[in-house]
């Protein structure tokens, strides 16, 4: 059973990776997690982009969270905010779709449009 | 909502959301008492009177541009099909305390769900946040302090993803073992 002492090794692991990487511009992931959110999975979809960001090292990712976007019938909603500001929003976002925004917009900078929602909540 | 363990997280995330820096939740499980209890206490603002009296209602709201209220009547009504009982206290200046109790053995009742996702998705991106979790189950016991997580980290921040998922397992790991190991209700979804 893991102890809270390997985090020693853990840290020591992640420090010298860091040391190792050029900080690039930053991204922002934002997962809304008001009671829709929630209730739609989106503690899930946090869950497995922390294990994509964290398996492919993306350092200059960076994950928060947010409550209420009023835009329920879309949640659970990813909003993805580029080094220059520009956002993009992706509703209806499940384990498997948050897997795919990780290789596509985070990793290769592609947009998946099919699945962004305008900030009134329909389907691009 | 189809896991406790959901519940938890809003009502958490409200207490995030009105300011709380410190959050503790509990949960215990007494099979032989046919108990399920949880309590989430956050050193929050507190909430004035007006708003606790309303907080039950589904469409009040303190805030703007939201659709729905609190997650707390969803909680109401699970607690009011399992026949247990929701309890809020309250006081503006100390912070907030929600304890639901539930029969252990209901068929109504959501399971725990998965805990440790829980934990590690309200610590994302809450580098200031300070959580203290508790177990326990027919008395066994299982403790999670951030406070003594951070000492180990000497610096590197919690919400670093690699240290997140590496939580999720610890966390998974110690829940885990309060049930001798094998457990049925921690069965995550496919996908
Ligand atoms: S919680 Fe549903 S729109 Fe905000």
């Amino acid at each position: 059973m893991k102890s809270l002492a390997e985090l020693d090794k853990l840290r020591e692991e992640i420090q010298r990776e860091m040391a190792l990487r050029e900080k690039k511009e930053g991204i922002k992931v934002v997962v809304s997690m008001g009671t829709c959110g929630i209730a739609a999975g989106a503690r899930d979809v946090i869950a497995v982009l922390l294990e994509e960001i964290s398996r492919r090292n993306l350092q200059d990712v960076v994950l928060t969270q947010t409550g209420c976007a009023g835009l329920c019938h879309c949640e659970p909603l990813v909003q993805v905010e580029g080094p220059g500001g520009e956002k993009v929003t992706y509703g209806h976002v499940d384990e498997q779709k948050a897997r795919e925004i990780v290789a596509a917009h985070l990793v290769n900078g592609q947009v998946i449009k099919e699945w962004t929602v305008k900030e009134e909540g329909e389907r691009v | 909502m189809e896991e406790l363990s959901w519940h938890i997280m809003d009502i958490a995330r409200n207490s995030l959301e009105a300011g709380a820096t410190y959050l503790k939740i509990v949960v215990d499980e007494h099979t032989a008492d046919n108990q399920l209890r949880f309590m989430v206490q956050d050193n929050g603002p507190g909430m004035p009177d007006y708003v606790q009296k309303r907080l039950l209602d589904p469409f009040f709201t303190t805030k703007t541009g939201k659709k729905v209220g609190l997650g707390l009547p969803l909680l109401q009504a699970a607690v009011e099909r399992c026949g247990g009982s929701l309890e809020i206290w309250s006081r503006p200046g100390t912070g907030t305390r929600v304890t639901a109790v539930f029969p252990y053995f209901c068929w109504d009742r959501p399971p725990l769900g998965d805990i440790p996702r829980t934990l590690t998705g309200l610590l994302a991106g809450q580098e200031s946040l300070h959580l203290y979790y508790r177990q326990t189950y027919d008395g066994r016991e299982f403790i999670f302090d951030t406070a003594e997580v951070r000492a180990y980290l000497q610096g590197l921040p919690l919400v670093t993803p690699g240290v997140l998922v590496w939580l999720n397992q610890y966390l998974g790991e110690g829940i885990n073992s309060l049930y001798g190991g094998g457990r049925n209700e921690i069965a995550r979804r496919a996908g």
